[in-house]
């Protein structure tokens, strides 16, 4: 009897390991594919928004990995 | 302590995924663009098929699917047939890709909306392919968009198993 119960327990316990249970399946991901769930939703306006940052801010570059961060070029 | 072990292992292999050389997943699901028909997997037995499982959300999904069109027209449906299965929220997004991509209705599409069947094969990406035998065991499974090259190759191996008896 007590073998039928730690048997049925480490079932139960290895079945939560379950990668079905523990993570989002790439079938389940329609919600992240949306345009609205992208790092910069609107990607057509970057560049816009660049110019505008530039005006007001009187700085431009470090905005790609390449280059070192300072925007003094 | 033998018996444990061996009841353990064989829990571990209940949740493991079929692969090839196993049985096809047995379905029954109703058309995308007829949903009051149904399609039952056993009617598919005698032919090879390529079960292909995709959203209209998923841009490999969007890559491969004129490719899917161009491979159906190189067979005749009676030996060799494509079923997509579509797992979208909304049906009407697959209808439209669909009408775009095929407005011939040349690949029979199929929906599944509770998503039962890549949670039985437990798909690791998406889009994944399983080609299937004539008696209904898995030839293999591709994980993810197949290009123009790899198409090729599945159309040489499709035509080698529409040879075999």
């Amino acid at each position: 009897m007590y073998s039928i119960v730690t048997i049925s327990l480490s079932i139960f316990l290895l079945s939560g390991c379950s990668q079905m249970l523990t993570r989002v399946m790439p079938y389940e991901k329609e919600y992240f594919a949306q345009e609205k769930m992208s790092l910069s939703p609107v990607a057509g306006r970057a560049e816009q928004e660049g110019h505008i940052f530039l005006i007001r801010e009187a700085s431009a570059g470090g905005e790609s990995s390449f280059q070192g961060g300072c925007g003094c070029r | 302590m033998k018996k444990t072990v061996l009841l353990l292992l064989l829990t571990l292999n209940i949740y493991a995924a079929p692969k090839g050389g196993d049985q096809e997943v047995a379905f029954r699901l109703p058309k995308l663009f007829t949903p009051q028909t149904y399609l039952d997997s056993k009617k598919l037995h005698n032919k090879i098929t390529l079960l292909n499982i995709w959203a209209s959300w998923c841009s490999g999904c969007q890559a491969e699917m004129p490719l899917f069109v161009k491979l159906q027209q190189a067979f005749d449906k009676k030996t060799f047939e494509v079923i997509l299965v579509n797992i979208d929220n909304n049906a009407d997004n697959a209808r439209d890709f669909l009408n775009n991509v095929d407005p011939q209705n040349i690949l029979t599409a199929l929906y599944d909306q509770k998503k039962k069947l890549p949670q039985a094969y437990q798909c690791p990406g998406m889009p994944t392919s399983i080609l299937i035998d004539k008696q209904g065991k898995i030839v293999k499974i591709y994980v993810g968009s197949l290009d123009a090259k790899e198409m090729l190759t599945l159309q040489k191996t499709i035509i080698s198993l529409v040879r075999e008896k």
